[in-house]
């Protein structure tokens, strides 16, 4: 019996996603349930197939894959897949909740089918139309628990974003006026003359794309909208939805071919080190732990920007750094999830002990924070380090600092706080709370667990698809 | 009668004054009917050129315009207004609109001195700066203003800048109309859900600032 195709493994992890929101939609709620859950395991199934398959080339005029989407497809559809299971013990904790829990799934497979369209597409405007559709699906999900603070973020968030995308969308018109064409496989394969509009589109990708990926100072959305969400939604937004920004910025990046032009370098780099640094000071001073690691991704996706501008070895670093942070920060959002719903607030002073009242959650918790921070032997870690040595290797030794510092700085911030929830005894006269339900905590252990092991072993066929995707962008292998 | 290249300065002008307009206007309802009016602007800019050059899709995007932008969500804004008529100006705004008149002036003389600086000389068609200038006047509409039915309106001019510059300088721009299309769905998502349900759960239409959100 022979396998089927990478074609067979292409058109399941874009429509199981898809089939799984129109199912969502069955009258009986745990029919909708298996049916999301079903999708979500089909698609990460499929994205594994074509990860080991080596499914690279184009299928038809609009759908193409290489090393660096079946990378991001991984990232995608291994945190969709937690999620959506993990959802089910997060509705169940909701109160008043907006949305049943059929449109709740049917809008979570549509987030995830527009995602993994971005990823699929060959085309610059589609790959826009895809990035566009994850706000309109994952907007409404923001306000399931009908607080006044969930519709301002969910509006902060659609208006935000959207006021970037337009900027992305201008920058794919003179792309296109310049050009003749939106193919990115093609642009990369054959980039165009570095004419002022081709710059001038990639530095308005920049700013546009920018917003989504959350970078200082279009990231006003961000925090808002990740603590205000539920917490299978925020682990997509920190874990997957900034890559997929990002991964679409990169698309147009590639564009300009190598040696990347000094000047776009530098862009980069300046806002990688401005969001990367701004994100670790502003964490420090949160009083939600859900804006708090909100902020955390945003340091983070600041550190990847920093290592692709640098290139080399501090590229691979990057894309290393972002496939690890999105297993542990979705983690860490499973772990705040339970502790949001065991203790009522999301005040990092009003938590204490969960050492005994969530001694599960509560450590899962602790290695997610050591995870995210980029603590060894994760593979945040060794994709933090890569990125320094890169730019130690370059001579950039004032940028190696700086990054030094922003990974310093949201290390002690992070871990500081989740210690206190942690391990700090409550107040003396406080009543003894009671044991709190640390259901769904399985799949934060599963997402710490992957993000341990891309750190202490070189994963077969994973390991040369980092590699490959690296080497796509002007990158080099370690 | 009027060469194309005339026809498209004269309304590209027009457009222009709403954009300034727009900007000097505290009150909710004139900012509705000058985006509506914007809007149709628009659309006459593109069912000209649709009809010169017997394009389709231009055709699409003219109706687009006009059904969506300056009839559909005109009137749902409307209607938020009548359920809170003591909305109708935004207060927050009120006594700083000689400010945003006169940032809106100097942001538009930038850009466009910005435009000619760089991107003229390789879209020379006449007007071309213009929907560079409603592009920034549009983003200034949504990081000063706090009402959101405003916001929206700043949104919509957006939108309306971006679909200019596609028929301006990028008439063959591939899936144009669908693109058009998602921005048009994410306008009236923002209109018609998000901004019921605000009304539903905060009780007002004004971006509430609330304390959890800081930080």
């Amino acid at each position: 019996m022979t396998l089927p195709g990478p074609a067979f493994w292409l058109f399941l992890v874009l429509l199981a996603p898809a089939a799984a929101a129109l199912l969502a939609l069955l009258p009986n709620a745990r029919a909708s349930q298996w049916a999301a859950r079903t999708g979500a395991v089909l698609a990460f199934l499929a994205a594994v197939a074509l990860l080991a398959g080596g499914a690279s080339g184009t299928y038809g005029p609009y759908l193409g894959l290489d090393s660096l989407s079946e990378l991001f497809l991984l990232m995608v559809t291994g945190v969709y897949a937690t999620s959506t299971w993990y959802s089910a013990r997060y509705l169940s904790g909701v109160t008043r909740p907006f949305l049943t829990p059929q449109i709740y799934y049917a809008l979570l497979g549509a987030f995830a089918f527009a995602m993994i369209a971005v990823l699929v597409v060959s085309d610059l405007g589609l790959m826009w139309i895809g990035i566009e559709a994850t706000t309109v699906a994952s907007a409404l999900l923001v306000v399931l628990e009908r607080k006044p603070t969930s519709v301002e973020a969910a509006w902060r968030y659609t208006l935000i974003a959207s006021a970037g995308l337009t900027i992305a969308l201008f920058a794919l018109l003179l792309l296109y006026t310049d050009t003749g064409t939106l193919n990115a496989f093609a642009l990369a394969a054959h980039p165009p003359a570095l004419t002022l509009p081709v710059e001038m589109a990639v530095a308005l990708a920049l700013v546009g794309y920018g917003t989504k990926i959350g970078l200082f100072p279009m990231h006003t959305w961000l925090p808002d909208a990740h603590s205000e969400a539920p917490s299978p939604v925020s682990a997509m937004f920190s874990g997957v939805l900034l890559p997929t920004a990002l991964y679409a910025f990169l698309r147009v990046f590639a564009v300009l071919g190598t040696p990347v032009p000094a000047a776009i370098s530098d862009l980069l780099l300046a806002f990688g080190l401005a969001t990367a640094l701004v994100a670790a000071f502003l964490l420090q001073n949160q009083r939600s732990f859900k804006r708090m690691f909100a902020y955390s991704s945003m340091e983070v996706m600041g550190l990847a920007l920093v290592g692709i501008s640098l290139g080399g070895v501090a590229l691979y670093g990057a894309l290393l750094l972002l496939l690890a942070h999105a297993f542990a920060k979705s983690a860490a959002f499973y772990c705040a999830g339970n502790v949001l719903q065991t203790t009522g607030t999301s005040h990092i002073d009003d938590v204490r002990d969960l050492r005994h009242r969530l001694p599960w959650t509560g450590t899962a918790w602790v290695l997610a924070g050591l995870g995210v921070t980029g603590a060894p032997p994760f593979g945040t870690f060794a994709g933090e380090l890569l990125i320094v040595t890169g730019a130690l290797a370059i001579g950039a030794y004032w940028v190696a600092a700086v990054v030094v510092i922003a990974i310093l700085v949201a290390f002690l911030g992070v871990n500081g706080q989740i210690g206190r929830m942690v391990f700090a005894q409550g107040r003396p006269d406080a009543t003894a709370p009671a044991p709190g339900n640390e259901r769904g905590v399985g799949w934060a252990w599963l997402n710490v667990a992957v993000a341990f092991v891309l750190g202490v072993a070189s994963l077969p066929y994973l390991s040369d698809t980092v590699r490959a995707a690296a080497v796509l962008l002007g990158g080099r292998l370690p | 009668m009027l060469s194309t290249p005339e026809v498209v300065a004269l309304l590209g002008v027009g457009i222009l004054l709403t954009a300034l307009y727009l900007q000097s206007e505290s009150f909710v309802n004139p900012l509705i009917t000058g985006i509506a009016f914007q809007s149709l602007l628009l659309a006459a800019l593109l069912g000209w050129l649709a009809w010169v050059e017997g394009n389709v899709d231009l055709l699409l995007l003219a109706g687009l315009a006009v059904g969506i932008r300056a009839v559909f969500i005109p009137f749902v804004l409307r209607r938020q207004i009548r359920a809170f008529r003591w909305r109708v100006r935004e207060l927050h705004a009120a006594h700083r609109v000689t400010g945003h008149a006169l940032a809106a002036v100097a942001l538009a003389i930038i850009a466009w001195f910005v435009f000619q600086q760089t991107l003229a000389g390789i879209f020379p068609e006449p007007g071309a700066a213009l929907p560079f200038v409603l592009l920034v006047e549009g983003l200034l509409m949504l990081a000063t203003r706090r009402n959101t039915l405003v916001q929206v309106i700043g949104y919509l001019e957006e939108e309306n800048a971006v679909v200019y510059a596609g028929a301006l300088f990028a008439r063959n721009f591939p899936l144009f109309v669908e693109v058009v299309v998602f921005l048009d769905v994410l306008g009236v998502v923002l209109v018609g859900v998000i901004l019921s349900i605000q009304r539903d759960v905060t009780g007002s239409p004004e971006e509430a600032g609330l304390e959890e959100l800081t930080g």
